[in-house]
């Protein structure tokens, strides 16, 4: 019963295409423009290649767009310039400092090790 | 590899399998038209499709396939009613001049409107397009287990459901 009955429904014949039809297809195919083999390559996602176009179109506008710290600029050019009087005013004031502070600098306080790490450094040597 | 000759040679040797595969599981002759001219249009348009093909038939099944799945979702034909698939469902067969076999061609045509369309899918590559299980599940992007048994389920119900009709004629 299984590979007649299978059978049977196999030989029933399908219906044939409209004869018409032929013509409509291959000319509404042929009229189509081959696409360009870049817009091929970037075919398995166009749009996210759209996007990640945007993006970085975004980003350049940006970047492009927001203007430059006059802060930053003047700094560097002053580096450049005047970094030897800069050397020459920090001198002077460690200098000034220097001798304001002698001798006042507290004397350092012995600290005792800790148990733990006068164990460690035991342990270390020997 | 695909330039005009080609599509029409592609034309010539696949139409048919494709009509009446699209058109067991669309049952709409307009939709199968739609489908068929994109599968054309998307052939001419990138040629570089068929390249690495080695079975134009299968490669064409599952193109055709995927586009009217596509056009189940968006025109919602899971949704039409029951009617409607049995009025179109008698243009699938070729007419017979013999009224008992033109009757089992009619409720045939009635029964696989009846089947899921995955498993409507399935009974048409393997009986109509003498597919293996493996081809059709390469089609169809499934297992082949998934395939086999699908297949099982549609002729079960294929066989309930045309016995007494099938008895008949023979």
């Amino acid at each position: 019963m299984n590979d007649d009955f299978e059978n049977h429904l196999r030989s029933q014949p399908m219906r044939e295409v409209p004869p018409h039809w032929r013509s409509r297809i291959l000319s509404a195919a042929q009229t189509e423009p081959r696409r360009p083999r870049w817009l091929e390559w970037l075919w398995p996602a166009p749009q996210a290649w759209a996007v990640l176009g945007a993006a970085w179109v975004l980003i350049l506008a940006f970047y492009l767009a927001t203007p430059d710290d006059p802060a930053s600029g003047r700094s560097y050019a002053m580096t450049a310039e005047s970094y030897g009087a800069l050397e020459r005013e920090q001198l002077m004031m460690a200098k000034l400092l220097g001798s304001s502070d002698e001798g006042e600098a507290p004397a350092a306080v012995p600290v005792a090790p800790k148990p733990r790490s006068e164990r460690e450094c035991k342990q270390l040597a020997g | 590899m695909a330039s005009a000759p080609d599509i029409e040679r592609l034309y010539d040797n696949h139409a048919f399998a494709l009509f009446a595969f699209l058109l067991n599981l669309l049952r709409h002759e307009a939709d199968v038209q739609d489908v068929m001219q994109e599968i054309f249009v998307k052939l001419t348009k990138r040629p570089s499709l068929l390249a690495d093909v080695r079975d134009e038939r299968g490669f064409l099944l599952r193109l055709g396939h995927n586009l009217a799945i596509d056009l189940m979702r968006r025109r919602g034909t899971r949704e039409r009613n029951y009617e409607e698939l049995a009025l179109q469902s008698s243009a699938l067969f070729a007419e017979s001049g013999d009224p008992d076999e033109q009757t089992f061609r009619q409720k045939l045509a009635q029964a696989l409107a009846e089947l899921p369309a995955e498993q409507r899918s399935v009974v048409h590559l393997k009986l109509w397009e003498n597919m293996t299980f493996e081809a059709i599940a390469d089609a169809l992007e499934i297992s082949p287990n998934t395939a086999a048994s699908r297949y099982r389920y549609g002729i079960d119900k294929l066989r309930e459901r045309l016995r007494p009709i099938y008895d008949e004629i023979q």
